[in-house]
């Protein structure tokens, strides 16, 4: 395991991401809500590009059975990665997959120190 | 009906999903109040809207049709084809009825036919029919009949009917069927493909190519707006039965549907799985008319796709394309084990009608 720095805290805003190259790997440094997160560039789907696709928000519904109508609610407002090529959604707070359970993006551990932003590869 | 050779399911209990009772126009008018009687009696003009494709090629296929309208006729095929229980449906799709409210009178006429000519007097077990142009009233009939023993059942026509029918429309009809513990059942027509597909019915030639997509594009229809709408989220203990478009097209909709929804989740949020899983746990799928791979080893795959939890037997009696029970059973035989075998013909059935026998 080796610590790579791929970028000062300065550099990522709310909801912003920085795509790096560590050891011929393409990772994405995200931060989302107060944290960062590291993922590998590779859609469970067909290896897309997943860490270059949209954060946006997604659709839940309830549906409620005696007044048979649905609650329609749109919510994660920038915490749903979209992959370009196919638009398989993940959470990007913890990169869980929204369509398929036990699939989520590789992920990697990443801290802070000082205004480092640190990924242990 | 010829006689028929003893088969190897003489020895087996055979539910049969699909079995057509033919009623005239003027019997089921008997039925019917007025001024709807009289406008099947007296119209000058046909009431019952049909194409004009020659279903039995000047009479090169028998008609079987017919005279298939009497308990006496289903006893005689019971016993010829060896079926314990025939689940015997009104048949006319009522979608195509251009009058509303004669659509719901029709649907009430047949469900008074059907106790009164068939499950009064004998134990057979039947399908109630609707109309979906009133759903308020296709529910309100649901809970009319459906607390009956013998009404295994809800008979839908997807041809005709619009919108399609996983719509929200209708969830008062999915309530009232999942409340009284009745299946949906969904059967096309090739007949009427002209009701969904007109532009494609002026253009084909000939009912060769009518009746190869009639079916299936209604059923494929129906199957995606019942997932695209999240039919099986919103009622999970409803049941929906798939008759007369053979089984090869499960898999395929299985399949793509299964890709569209990752793709597409967002869009159909109410989906808390895969659309292969909701199939799997409430979607059942009459085996007529069974598809006839040059290859039988090229069937045995799909069937092991579907698995005998989904599939059951069906005839389509006494329609023109109808599948004898050997169609199936040669392939349950010959690559299945006789738990999946019994399974297919009696077992997935029975539960899937909630049947009690």
């Amino acid at each position: 395991m080796e610590e790579h720095v791929v970028a000062t805290t300065d550099e990522l805003s709310q909801g912003e991401r920085k795509l790096v190259e560590i050891e011929g790997r393409e990772i994405a440094v995200f931060y989302v809500n107060g944290e960062h997160r590291a993922y590998t560039n590779w859609c469970a789907h067909q290896s897309g590009p997943v860490c270059e696709g949209k954060l946006t928000g997604t659709s839940n519904a309830e549906f409620d059975r005696d007044s048979l109508t649905v609650d329609l609610d749109w919510c994660k407002e920038g915490e749903v990665l979209n992959c370009p090529w196919h638009g398989w959604e993940y959470d990007v707070t913890d990169g869980s997959c929204l369509s398929k359970d036990k699939v989520r993006l590789p992920s990697h551990s990443v801290k802070v120190e000082g205004d480092e932003i640190i990924i242990t590869l | 009906m010829s006689e028929t050779a003893k088969h190897a399911t003489s020895e087996t209990t055979v539910i049969d999903a699909d079995v057509h009772i033919t009623v005239e126009e003027e019997t089921v008018a008997k039925y019917m109040d007025e001024p709807y009687r009289s406008s099947i009696t007296e119209s000058p003009h046909p009431i019952f809207p049909s194409s004009s494709w020659d279903q039995r090629m000047g009479g090169k296929i028998d008609d079987h049709f017919s005279t298939f309208t009497s308990a006496g006729d289903l006893l005689t095929f019971q016993k010829e084809f060896d079926i314990e229980y025939p689940i015997i449906n009104m048949f006319e799709p009522l979608g195509k009825f251009s009058q509303p409210d004669l659509a719901v009178n029709l649907m009430q006429a047949y469900n008074n036919l059907l106790f009164d000519q068939f499950l009064d007097d004998h134990d057979f077990l039947g399908l109630a029919s609707i109309a979906t142009q009133k759903p308020d009233k296709a529910a309100e009939e649901l809970d009319r009949v459906g607390d009956e023993d013998q009404i295994v059942g809800v008979y839908v026509g997807t041809s005709g009917e619009y919108p399609p029918l996983g719509d929200p429309e209708y969830d008062i009809i999915f309530q009232a069927a999942e409340d009284n513990g009745l299946p949906i059942v969904y059967h096309g027509n090739g007949d009427e493909f002209m009701f969904d597909f007109p532009i494609h019915n002026r253009g084909f030639n000939n009912y060769f190519e009518v009746q190869t997509l009639g079916h299936p594009w209604q059923q494929m229809a129906t199957m995606s707006s019942l997932i695209g709408e999240g039919v099986p989220e919103k009622f999970p203990e409803l049941d929906f039965v798939f008759l007369e478009s053979g089984i090869g097209w499960v898999p395929y909709m299985m399949h793509r549907m299964n890709k569209i929804y990752h793709m597409r989740r967002s869009e159909v949020p109410l989906l808390e799985k895969s659309p292969e899983e909701y199939l799997r746990d409430s979607f059942y799928f009459g085996s007529q008319p069974l598809g006839e791979p040059n290859d039988p080893a090229h069937m045995k795959q799909i069937i092991g796709m579907i698995g005998a939890d989904n599939l059951m037997f069906a005839t389509d009696y006494p329609h023109w394309d109808f599948d004898h029970v050997e169609e199936l059973d040669k392939y349950l035989r010959n690559y299945f084990t006789e738990e999946e075998r019994e399974k297919v013909l009696y077992e997935t059935p029975a539960e899937a009608f909630n049947l009690s026998l």
